[in-house]
Formats: C-alpha cells, structure tokens, sequence
C-alpha cells in the first residue's frame, strides 16, 4: 500500500516538475505539457545511433530511472509512510544516486557521438566536483540525529530544521544536489551551447523520454532528500504530514529548477575549483561546528 | 493533409491521439540560425516554437528566407538525422533541393510564420503517420556497402559471396554512392544515421582520420621533436621555426630495393585502405588526407572501411591504438638516440650538436626492434615516425610500382592507392633491407598488440593509447577527435561551419569553413543604384541598415551629391537602432550559448522590439532595456564565466567593439560632425578579454539610446536620384561589428565595380588562436564574443 502511495505520488511529483521544467526552460506554463511531451516522444522514432554500444545505449535510460525510484525508496513523505525504512537510508541515497554517474557515462558513451561522450566525461569531471559535497554534509545532518534512518532525522528536527541548525551544510548539499541532478547553471554534461545536448543529444523517441523521465526522478529524489535531511520532511503544524511533505518538496524543486535561469553555465575548471577549494573547507567547517553544537547545546 | 516526413505505421486508434500530441509539442531548427530568423522579425517563442538543441530533437526544419546551395546541402544532413515524423515549414525560401519539396510554404513574417505553423500542425494531426512512406537520403551521406576480395581489389560485388579467382570470402566495406550501382539506394536508416557532417560523426572514423593526418606532417620543431606540423611555421612551445623532415627510410627503399616478394601483401592491404577521404558532396573527389574538398571547399569526411577493420584488426579506429601501444613497449625496450633535426643521417648515442650543421640533436625512440638495423645511418628520423610518416603509393594491381607521390600507375593506369605499412617483425626477419620500416609508424605492433597473453585484440589502454600524442594546456593526453560544429550549432553563428580537433575538450585545431560568405569581387554585371542597394543589403542579413547606408554614402560620395542635416542625423539613428538590435541579438546569442535563458529570451524580445521601433517607441522601451543591460551585469556567476576569456594582444587585428575593447578608440563615427553634434564619444573598456566585450557592448546599447534620443528622427536608407554619373566613390562606417569600407565606380549612373571589406573577415581570423588550448565551452564562448557575422566574411557567396 505505502508503495502504491508513493509510487503514485511520484507520478504526480514528476509531472509537476515537468511542468516547471518546461516553463523554466521556454518561458511558458503550460499544464497539458507534460503529457504532450510524453505523448509526442512516443510517437517520435527512437533512432538507434550508427554502431553504437548498445547494451550501454539502452541500458542506461533505464539504469538513470532505476538509480532515481531506488533513491526514493528512502525518502519518508509521512510517519510510516516510506517504502524502506533503513537503518542505513542516507548512505543508500548516496549509493543509488551513485549509479547516476554510472548511466550518464554509458549514455555518453554508448550512443558514439563524440558531444555525448564528452558530455559523459564532463560529468564525471562534475562528480567530482558534487561527490563529497553531498556526502559530507550528510554526516553533520546524520551526527545530530545520531541516525542514518530518514525517519530518525526528521524527527532529530522536532525542536529546531536542519536549515537554521547547519545552514553551511543546508546551502551545500543544494547545490550539489543541482550538480548531481545536472541542472543548469551545472548543467554541463547536456551544454545545449556547447555539446548542442550532449549525452541527450543521440537520443530520440521513447528512449529519450526515458532519460528525461528518469532525470526527474532524481531531482524529485534530491529534493525530498533536501526536505529530509533539512528543511523537517513531514514536520509542520495544522496541515496534515504528507501535504508538509508535498509542499516542501515542490518548493525545493521549483527553487533548483529556476535558479539556473538566471545565471550562464559554470566554467567546468572555475566548478570543479570552487568545490574542493571552498566547498570543502565549508563542508569540514559544517561537520565541526554540528559537532561542537551538538555537543553542547541539548537541541 | 499529410507531410512528407510521416513516420511508417498505419494511422489509427492510439496514433491518432500522439498524433495530435506531436501537432502540438513541435521543436525547431532553425536554418540558417535564431539570430537571422529575428533579424527578419520572427518571434519563435511567441509562436509557441521551441528551439531544439539537436537536429535528433527537432520536428520541424524551419528554413528563414533564400539558402545558398552550400547551406542547402547541410540542411538536407541535418533533415536526415531528424527523427520522423518531421516536417519542412520554408518562409521566403526559394529553391530547397536537395531537401525535398517544403511541407508548407510560407511569407517570411510572423504573420507568414504563424499561419505556416498553424498549417503545419494540421497537417501533423492529420498526417504524422502513414503506410507508404517515401525513404529520404541526403546526398552528402550516401553510403553503400560493396564486397571485395581480400586478395583482388578489381574484384568488387554489391552482394556478399565469394571470389570468382580465388573463392576467398568477399569482405564488406562502405564506400560513398560515386562508384556505380545506380540501383542502389541507401535505405533511411542508414541515412539518419550517418552524421558525418553535424551533431555525431562515428568516433572511430574520426581516430581513422586522426591517424591519417598524423601520417601527413613533415615539420617538426628542432628543440621539441614532439611538436610536429603539417604545414611551415613556428613552434608553440619555443617559438622556433620548425624544420622539415626528410624520411631518409623512404629513400632508402626506393634506391636500392628490387626484391619485394612481400609485396602481394602490400598490394592486399593497399586496396582496403584506399579512398580515406571523400567529399560529402562530391563523391568522386577521394584524398588519403583530410582537408577541404577543391570543389565546393566542404571538409573531407572520413570513409570507413569497414575492410580494413575486419582484415587487420587493429588498422584503423581502434586498431591504430593497438599500434600506438605497442610502439609504447617497443619504444621503452629502446635505448633512445639522438638524430639532428636537419641531417637525419647524424645518429648519435648521446645528446650534442650536429656535426654537419651544429644544430642541437633530438632524441629519437628508435622502436625497430630488431638489432638487424643497427648499420644503418638513415634511421635517426625513426623515432617520431608515429608521427613524422612519409606515405607512399602503389598501384592495387601492380604492387612493385612504389610512388611518393599519389598518381596513376605507369603500367595499368590505376590510380595508385596510399598504402600504410603495417607488416611488422614477421615480415621484415627475412629482409636485407627495410621496406618496411616507415609503416612502423604509428602502427608499429598491429600483430603482436593482438597476442599479448590475457589481453583480448582490441583491448583498448588510455595509457597506452595516448602515450605519442602531444600534451595540451591541461597537462592531459587524451584521444583527439575531429567535431564539426555547425553550420546549425546552437551555440554558433549559424552559416559558420567549425571542425574543431578535439584533444580531450581542450580544442588543438580550428578549421573554419564558411558557407554564406560574400563574393569578391561584389559585382559582376552593371548595377543601377537601387538595386546596388537592394542586392547588399540582402546579402548582409546581420546588419541590413549599415550597410544600405554604406551604399548610400559611397554613392554619394561618387556622385558628389551631399543630405541636409536632418536626413544625416535621421541615418545616424537608424544606424544607432540597428546597433543596439545587434547587440541585444548578441546577448540572446550568448544567452542560449552558455545556458542563461532569461537573458536570452529576455533580450530576444528587446531585439525584435527595437528593430521596428520609431523614436517614440524607443523612447518607451529605453527603461525596459537599460534594466536588462544592469540586471545582466549583476548576473551571478557572470564575471566568473567571461573574465579572462578569449583575451586579445593590444595589437591584435580587431575592429570595432573588439579594439575598443582593448582601450583603442577606433570608430569611424570620431570623425563624422554628425556624430559629434548629437553628442558622441567613443566607448571604451580595457583588457580585451570577453568580459570586456559584453560590457563594452552594453555602454554601446546606453550610449546609442542617448544618441537616438539626440537625434529625433530615423530616416530609411534610399538615394536620391544620382543622375547619369561617372566617377569613383568610397564611403566607410562603424557597422555594430566594426569599421566597414566600400569603394566602387559609378559609370553613367551605374555601378559598375565595387569592393568591400568588413570587419567580419578580419575577425574571424582571430578564431584559431583564441581557441587554441581552451576548454571546449570557453572556446566556444571565445568565438561567441567575437559576435561574428558568416554572411560578412569574404569567400565564395552564393546568394
């Protein structure tokens, strides 16, 4: 049953991102568009590339949706309600959302074009860059609640989120949310400007809806994981738990989703700089200070 | 109503419903490009017409106005690779072929662009799939694949079989559609997926054609033996000159070798390989080098030959890695030898100076393994032979005929096929001499790469692969790949076409290739002033307004005739308008090219807005477009992108906003009383990089809102009637590009000749060093901020 509610407020989830999405990337709202777009990639050829890899071809649509549904096997939208609830949950995000990199290299790779094969690389130049930064502010969160269980630290922020209590981690793990879930301005390995879609850029038809679906995925995935790690999951007065859930994870989405719209793509050298110089020493600086606050201060 | 492009399938029930989805969800190519398409007062968004990123997303091929045939023939690549079903909506355009006949044809306006669009969605609703659908080729991608007798290459079948002279199993191989077999048609599928000419060339053709080219160069730098050139010119590393290399081995082999009883191997192995390179559009022209095709210009594309992969597994693609990474091991096994740049048969142990010429010796990896070539003097040059490779040619039929140079075999006739020896220790233990030997080049160890222990055939080491390879500025060898980009790509001027080598995405190679340049001379029959006019400003689609005044002016000039200062100020304006229009199309450009999408719909708008706007409305839009050019400065991750890049030396050969953006103030409005009456100083910004650019053209966007308020007024560029004059005229004028010059003669009231230079052609010479070394989107965003104009760059003009 959980899974069932899951599964089908996924659906609803993704179709919303869609929505945003697609204003975010034209300029123009349109609810209907979504399932036209689904539509119209069913109807349109999916051309297979000239000798391309193909187990790594068709694998790796699929392998991106996979590694996205099994990140949001760990995401709580309620008391209970949670496809897995384990002992380990935020180290089994990181380790499904793993496989992201995985499917991107392959879908870079298999198509044999050389803008997604470069398309490919960068993104594993970009994981990089995100790698630790979504690891390490994951142990400050997981320090306080003194749990990897998702559920276990949304209740750690009964008293106080997440966002006010490391806000340093809140900001990073953001961020390199966007880079995992390649949104712009990190949206360098499908570079329209430069790579003309890149790893995206072979692909057509039914396959490239796949990708695409599978992308939302994880940026739905992502921001639950935002909304869990930072912003209380359920918490909230008066509504009831799953709308907290609902809200805050669609406000998350539209967040990344838009924030790209007003700046160019990062210089792949300047990104890759800015998180280990920076972001890094940030991240360490978070893991420190929740350890002294946790430490002194009973919150 | 059905379109021409209808994916196969019999239209009922569930398609019927996608059908109606895809009439609704098209996605846009826009030929030549955006920025012309705006420039002709198309609003894309506004029709609710996305741009798509990739002729495999698109659905629509939407093509703006009359194409020259050069860009005809990339169109109809592009159209090839976009997945059914598909559709060509033409405005104002003329004749398409080789695309097929336009879906719907329509008025080049936006009038004519949502009516077409409207037509075109019925049509999709209607007519997206059908039973009998009709196979499109693009004839730059026609394909076949024929089978050859591994031992006699005159034995070509368009069948799999076996040899009727020696009933070996015919091999397949894919040659382009010149050789005969009118029958044939290459099947769509083939077609689609052939992209040799935009988005995706297949990778192993392009290491194919990567190795080929290493094969053609001859300089080298005397200082860095690694530094080797196909063409005269200075070392990047020391400056040097570098000097030629003589491939002593191949001398050797010619004078003093009868034997060749290897030779039926040679002569096998030559007809798999010949025809390396082909002309997308001219089949029939075939080069063993890559270059530019001498008929149309077009980059020569690699040919597979499928034979050879099968035959010497470990030829091309692939395979040459094999090669490279035994001549790794070779090499390591190899005490090194020094050998002087310019006396190859100076063969030293030891570093020192050449006793012939006192130049300093190069060391040399000698990688023949064999101790058997120890006397020899003419192998000091062996050692970069990966790289330095003399290719010799012989005749298919006659393998003892040996040329250097490509030709026809003075026994049969034949044209002589390049042949890359690849015969390895096997064949040269029974030889005296060593024929052999040049072929080690890059292919060194084809044979026993295949039997190291464990390892299967095409095992494929990065470390080994590109171990041979020179270093680019990021310190990394990477394999190099050969990447069109354009005449279609998103984030170029559409109408440039750009190969870009690839070294990782560090670019080490820019080939420009144009394709809607202008012709020199600019005329060729009598002109009457009117048409003059006409027939430039169609011809500069960028910047119409400038150059319809440039005409005016030089006409004026020639006729002696002057305007009052009220029509002469009304030009200035106009002149001003059209400026800031292409700049704010400029930033759309640079918006779309480096993903900041508010600022590229955002100033798209503004463009279309301003291009048509009288005094008063360009009054009303100043706020709207002052906003943007502050909120654009205060873009976050803005400086971080642009700061640094493409930075041009103070002496660089730059016009207009590029030298004012060095701190030069060159502008040939200083000069002119009109100007200085409406108040005009020179813009002005230092360091030359492209952040200077854009800010350089954003106090240009300021400043000619001031000047256009001063000026009150905007005039047309028409002359008056000029009369029956004779004489000589010139004019020059600050286009939003740069300084534009015309001269022309006038005889009895018609133009006669005329000359013209723009600064679009000096510009786009700056392209090759600006990229060089960069990462793939900064060379990008470098030729972005050069804000060329293809249609302004002399070269063959095709309108």
């Amino acid at each position: 049953m959980n899974i069932a509610i899951i599964l089908a407020s996924l659906v609803l989830g993704v179709y919303a991102i869609a929505v945003v999405e697609s204003w975010s990337t034209y300029g123009r709202l349109r609810l209907g568009g979504p399932a036209l777009s689904a539509l119209a990639l069913l109807g349109r050829e999916s051309v297979l590339a000239r000798k391309p890899d193909r187990l790594f071809f068709e694998t790796a649509p699929v392998l991106l949706l996979v590694a996205g549904l099994l990140a949001v096997a760990v995401i709580p939208l309620a008391p209970g309600l949670i496809i897995t609830d384990m002992a380990t949950g935020a180290l089994f995000l990181n380790a499904a959302l793993a496989y992201v990199l995985v499917a991107l290299i392959m879908a870079g790779w298999g198509a044999n074009g050389a803008y997604g094969m470069i398309g490919g690389w960068r993104f594993l130049g970009q994981f990089i860059a995100y790698a630790m930064l979504i690891v390490m502010p994951i142990t400050a969160v997981a320090m306080r609640a003194e749990s990897l269980m998702t559920t276990q630290i949304v209740t750690s922020q009964l008293e106080l989120w997440n966002i006010f209590y490391q806000p340093i981690g809140f900001v990073l793990f953001v961020i390199a949310a966007m880079g995992l879930a390649y949104l712009p301005p990190l949206d360098l390995p499908l570079a329209p400007g430069d790579l003309a879609g890149g790893i995206e850029a072979e692909y057509t038809g039914i396959r490239l809806g796949v990708l695409r679906l599978g992308r939302m995925v994880v940026i739905l995935s992502l921001a639950g994981a935002t909304v869990t790690f930072y912003l209380g999951g359920w918490l909230g007065p008066w509504l009831p738990p799953w709308a907290w859930s609902a809200i805050k994870i669609l406000v998350v989405t539209v967040a990344m989703l838009v924030a790209g719209r007003y700046m160019p793509r990062i210089r792949e050298a300047r990104y890759l700089a800015l998180s280990w110089k920076l972001g890094i020493s940030l991240a360490l600086a978070n893991i420190f200070l929740v350890g002294v606050i946790a430490l002194v201060v009973p919150i | 109503m059905m379109i021409t492009g209808a994916r196969g399938g019999t239209f009922s029930g569930l398609r019927r419903l996608v059908a109606m989805a895809l009439a609704q969800e098209l996605e846009a190519l826009v030929v030549p490009g955006p920025e012309i398409a705006r420039v002709h007062g198309l609003d894309l968004a506004k029709a609710g017409l996305p741009l798509a990123a990739t002729p495999r997303h698109a659905s629509v091929l939407l093509i703006v106005g009359d194409l020259p045939e050069g860009l005809r023939d990339a169109a109809s690549v592009a159209y090839a690779q976009m997945p059914r079903p598909r559709a060509i909506l033409a405005l104002g355009a003329g004749d398409l072929a080789p695309l097929p006949a336009a879906d719907v044809c329509a008025a080049l306006s936006q009038d004519g662009l949502l009516g077409g669009l409207s037509e075109l969605r019925r049509a999709f609703a209607a007519g997206a799939f059908r039973d009998d659908i009709t196979d499109f080729e693009a004839p730059a991608l026609e394909i076949r694949v024929e089978y050859t007798c591994p031992m006699h290459p005159e034995v070509i079948s368009d069948k799999p079989g076996n040899c009727p002279k020696c009933g070996m199993v015919l091999m397949p191989r894919e040659t382009d559609a010149s050789g005969g077999d009118a029958g044939h048609t290459a099947n769509e599928s083939e077609a689609t997926m052939t992209q040799h000419n935009t988005p995706a060339q297949p990778l192993k053709a392009q290491e194919h054609s990567k190795h080929a080219s290493a094969e053609a160069a001859q300089y080298t730098c005397p200082m860095h033996p690694e530094v080797v050139s196909a063409e005269p010119g200075s070392c990047p590393k020391c400056g040097m000159f570098l000097v030629p290399v003589e491939d002593k081995d191949v001398d050797d082999k010619h004078s003093g070798h009868g034997g060749h009883g290897d030779h039926g191997d040679h002569g096998e192995h030559a007809s798999a390989e010949a025809a390396q390179y082909t002309c997308p559009m001219h089949p029939e022209v075939v080069s063993a080098e890559p270059g530019s095709c001498p008929k149309c210009g077009m980059f020569l594309v690699p040919v597979e030959d499928k034979d050879v992969d099968d035959k010497h597994s470990g030829h091309t693609g692939h395979g040459g890695h094999g090669g490279h990474g035994d001549h790794g091991k070779h090499a390591s096994a190899e005490a090194v030898q020094y050998t002087c740049p310019m006396h190859p048969e100076v063969v030293s142990a030891e570093p020192g100076s050449c006793p012939k010429c006192g130049m300093f010796l190069v060391p040399v990896e000698d990688k023949d393994v064999d101790d058997k070539h120890s006397g020899h003097g003419g192998h000091g040059d062996h050692g970069k032979h990966a790289s330095v490779e003399a290719v010799q040619y012989t005749c298919p039929m006659h393998p003892e005929v040996v040329s250097a140079e490509p030709g026809s075999c003075p026994k049969c006739g034949m044209f002589l096929v390049p042949v890359e020896d690849k015969d390895v220790d096997d064949k040269h233990s029974g030889h005296s001499g060593h024929e052999g030997h040049e072929g080690h080049s890059g292919h060194g160890g084809h044979a026993s790469a295949e039997t190291v222990d464990g390892i299967e055939p095409h095992f494929m080491s990065m470390v080994d692969v590109t171990k041979d390879l020179p270093r680019s500025s990021d310190g990394l060898q990477m394999d190099w790949l050969e990447v069109p980009y354009g005449p279609f790509f998103p984030g170029l001027p559409g109408g440039l076409g750009l190969q870009l080598t690839l070294d990782g995405d560090t670019v080490s190679g820019t080939n420009i290739r144009n394709l809607v340049g202008y012709s020199t001379p600019l005329i060729s029959t009598p002109l009457k002033p009117d048409d003059f006019i006409a027939r430039l400003v169609k011809m500069m689609p960028h910047a119409p307004v400038s150059y319809g005044f440039l005409a005016v002016s030089a006409l004026e000039n020639a006729a002696g005739t002057a305007v009052n200062t009220n029509t002469a100020q009304g030009r200035a304006a106009a002149l001003e308008r059209e400026r800031i229009a292409s700049h704010l199309s400029w930033l759309a450009d640079f918006g779309a090219q480096t993903g900041f999408r508010w600022l590229a719909s955002r100033a798209a708008t503004l463009q279309l807005e301003v291009q048509v706007a009288d005094i008063a409305q360009i009054a009303a839009l100043n706020s709207a477009i002052t906003a943007l050019v502050s909120r654009l400065q205060r873009a976050p991750l803005m400086r971080m992108r642009l700061k640094g890049i493409a930075r041009l030396d103070d002496g660089a050969d730059a016009a207009g906003p590029l030298a004012r953006a060095l701190g030069r103030n060159e502008d040939v409005r200083n000069d002119n009383e009109i100007f200085s009456a409406l108040g005009f100083t020179p813009a002005s910004q230092t360091g030359g990089d492209a952040l200077a650019r854009l800010q350089l053209r954003c106090d240009e966007i300021d400043q000619s809102l001031k000047l256009i308020a001063a000026a009150g007024v905007i005039t047309a560029p028409v002359v008056e009637d000029i009369g029956k004059v004779t004489g000589k005229g010139e004019a020059a004028l600050e286009t939003p590009r740069g300084a534009a010059h015309l001269r022309l003669a006038l005889k009895k009231g018609e133009v006669i000749s005329a000359q013209l230079d723009t600064p679009s052609t000096r510009h786009v010479a700056l392209i090759e060093d600006l990229t060089a070394q960069q990462e793939l989107g900064d060379a990008l965003a470098a030729i972005g901020s050069l804000d060329l104009a293809p249609w302004e760059i002399a070269g063959e003009n095709r309108v």
